[in-house]
């Protein structure tokens, strides 16, 4: 038994949702994708919990401090060691399955240690008073501490957890990623499902482990030399180019920005793999491979320097032409989300489709990205940027693309599910969390744009004026139902059974 | 039309206008192709490629028209036009510290372009005007540490008292930064 399935199995209530298999010979692809993906379960339901702290500080009227408070962890737990590492856990399965090579050795335990220990010590660093909002609002952690609001051992130990973080993030996992697709020895007793790197179901991870690898180089420098000056390793004065506010803020969208287009990568590659699974027909093709990757390509290439358009409003320090640059790169993304909404409509309306809740989740998740993907566009355009910047509008977006590529994460995974555990889910169950959280992602979305296009400022505690508080309910009752699927889908992991076992009436069952 | 289009209610419905279509095309080819009748589609590859052409096309279009009609409502050009002509402009200095605003001017005109420069003294902050309708008219970003003030210009139209926030988040404070720019009627209209 492998450390990953001890840990597992030692671990109450998440342990028995993800207990692996150790019948098939395929522990050495199924336990450290397993941890993974239940220790992200676990920041799952503190940021849930965390959540629900957000309207009750504005409703009971509490210190505004606990709202930011929320507002950092609940933004950070679900950013980062939810999303993030349950992509890594069901990408890296997938990765295993498709190249036949086990997940094994330090690297993957180095991307779950520094991944989980970084958001442990950044949970520790917020409670100890460091609010800094999951986007770390540089200079603020250093201005925070000099104004007494925060001390400067929240603000080491908090960018030390940031630090391990991005090393998951940034070095690790995209090393990982490379490693299985391009070294080391294929073992055929390993391959579930063969793919070429030609297969849109490969390419988008490729260019997802390189966009996250090269995007955040400059943060990674940005941040050791950071993290040496605040240890004493090296004199303040020699960090003193990366704490200049500018050099920091485009060095963290680049990677930032580029971290939601390489997830978005490696989902919308993950799809391209599952959909043609579910065809009704047979086939096991998408309409076309070739239009599959054109899209993934366009959209590597547009995204890369869209991140211009964060800045849109800074200038004339962003001089005007990359701030159009940003702006017509953005919308070049939407021309490889439309190729790519040819391509699976297409694909389905050619091949008929099994709609099961595994796959079907897959496709809302996507729906919930085009979505967030015109909200994003339209924000991103130079006259539309200086109406909704620093609104609910971009808070709204980052959630949109965290919940859409969740969804969809989750939706993979009832198909690896059986191959980790051994188990199956029950259809019924799935089927109530694909309704629940469509009605909550959609609705949420949907009430957080409006709150913006209202002017509702975003990371800002104090809603009940000019009327946003209507958006504030409208986010809370979307929320809940948001949170009503993800315990519908927690207690279908609880209540997964045996393959050979026969699945009995549940609830909604029809 | 466009000015309403290019305000964040515009911008909402514009996003809803890419939303419904898709969401009405979305549901109908999955709940067809699942439910109705899974079977293998009949239609020929030629038609599905001109479909692919004339779906492609379209967006296209769409994309280009919506972001050429936005060049007019774009704050950056209307201030690149003003450093170099224009009608007198009336300069606002500003200048944000944790969680206040120092003006040059809290009063200005109608009808005449202001000048809004702005920077940061300590941390990031926003510097957001809204009318007295609720609509927001501007943001701006500032960060310590850069040569230029970060600057907008603005030509006000209705008089009354604006109010003015900070939309980056700067701390505990941050939802209390705020301030008011009472807009006159310009001498010169009355």
């Amino acid at each position: 038994m492998t450390i990953a399935s001890t840990i597992i199995a030692g671990t109450p209530v998440f342990g028995r949702m993800f207990s692996v298999d150790k019948s098939t010979g395929l522990e050495e692809i199924n336990a450290w994708p397993a941890l993974m993906i239940m220790a992200s379960f676990i920041w799952l339901a503190v940021a849930g919990l965390l959540g629900l702290v957000m309207p009750a500080t504005q409703m009971f009227d509490l210190d505004s401090g606990h709202f930011y408070t929320t507002l950092t962890l609940h933004g950070a737990a679900l950013a980062f060691p939810f999303s993030f590492q349950l992509m890594v856990g069901v990408g890296l399965h997938r990765s295993g399955g498709c190249v036949g090579k086990p997940i094994t050795g330090w690297l993957p335990a180095m991307c779950f240690i520094t991944m989980n220990l970084g958001a442990a010590l950044l949970t520790v660093a917020v409670l100890m008073g460091f609010k800094v909002s999951l986007v770390v609002m540089f200079p603020l952690p250093l201005v925070g501490a000099q104004m007494g609001i925060w001390s400067m051992n929240a603000v080491i130990l908090g960018f030390t957890g940031i630090y391990l973080v991005l090393a998951c993030m940034i070095l690790l996992y995209p090393l990982l990623g490379l490693s299985m697709l391009f070294f080391g020895k294929k073992r055929q007793d390993l391959v579930l499902s063969e793919r070429s790197l030609n297969d849109p179901g490969m390419l988008g991870m490729t260019l997802s482990a390189l966009t996250l690898l090269i995007a955040g180089l400059p943060l990674v420098v940005v941040g050791t030399t950071l993290l040496l000056a605040l240890y004493g390793v090296i004199p303040m004065s020699m960090a003193a180019w990366a704490a200049e506010p500018v050099v920091f803020q485009y060095c963290f969208y680049i990677f930032a920005h580029n971290l939601m287009e390489a997830m978005a990568l490696m989902v919308s590659s993950a799809m391209y793999a599952t959909l043609p699974l579910y065809l009704a027909d047979g086939t096991r093709k998408l309409f076309s491979d070739k239009l599959a990757n054109t899209a993934l390509w366009i959209l590597l290439l547009t995204s890369v320097t869209s991140f211009l358009h964060h800045f849109i409003t800074f200038y004339p320090n962003q001089p005007a032409s990359l701030s159009y640059w940003g702006n017509i790169m953005s919308w070049g993304t939407g021309i490889g989300a439309a190729i790519s909404i040819f391509t699976v409509l297409a694909t389905i309306w050619q091949h008929g489709l099994r709609a099961e809740p595994g796959i079907i989740a897959v496709l809302l998740g996507w729906a919930l990205y085009i979505l967030d993907g015109a909200s994003a566009i339209v924000t991103s355009n130079v006259a539309w940027a200086y109406v909704l910047h620093g609104t609910m509008w971009q808070s709204g977006h980052t959630m949109t693309v965290i919940l859409a590529m969740s969804l969809m994460w989750m939706g993979v995974l009832y198909h690896h599910y059986p191959v980790i555990t051994g188990r199956k889910l029950d259809p019924a169950l799935g089927t109530w969390f694909v309704r629940l959280f469509t009605v909550g992602g959609f609705g949420a979305a949907i009430a957080m744009l409006a709150g913006g296009a209202a002017g509702m400022p975003r990371r800002f505690a104090d809603w009940n004026q000019e009327g946003w508080m209507v958006y504030g309910h409208m986010i809370m009752i979307f929320g809940l139902i948001l949170g009503a699927s993800f315990v519908v889908y927690a207690y279908n992991l609880l209540q997964s059974r045996d393959l050979n076992e026969a699945m009995g009436q549940r609830v909604g069952a029809t | 039309m466009l000015d309403f289009l290019f305000s964040g209610w515009g911008a909402f419905w514009v996003t809803m206008g890419m939303l419904l279509p898709f969401a009405g095309m979305f549901w109908y080819v999955i709940h067809r192709k699942s439910v109705v009748d899974s079977g293998p589609g009949t239609t020929p590859r030629a038609a599905m490629s001109r479909l692919e052409g004339y779906w492609l096309t379209a967006v296209f279009v769409i994309f280009v028209t919506i972001n050429l009609a936005s060049l007019k409502f774009m704050p950056i050009i209307a201030t690149a036009r003003a450093a170099t002509a224009g009608p007198p402009v009336q300069e606002v200095a500003v200048t944000a510290t944790s969680w206040t605003y120092e003006m040059s001017s809290r009063q200005v005109e109608t009808g005449k372009p202001v000048r809004f420069s702005a920077r940061a003294k300590d941390t990031q902050h926003g510097f957001a005007v809204y009318h007295p309708d609720g609509r927001m008219l501007f943001t701006m970003l500032m960060m310590p540490g850069v040569s230029k003030p970060t600057t907008v210009v603005h030509t006000f139209s209705d008089p009354g008292t604006y109010k003015i926030r900070c939309l980056e988040y700067c701390g505990i404070a941050h939802h209390g930064m705020k301030d008011e720019l009472t807009v006159v009627k310009s001498n010169a209209a009355t």
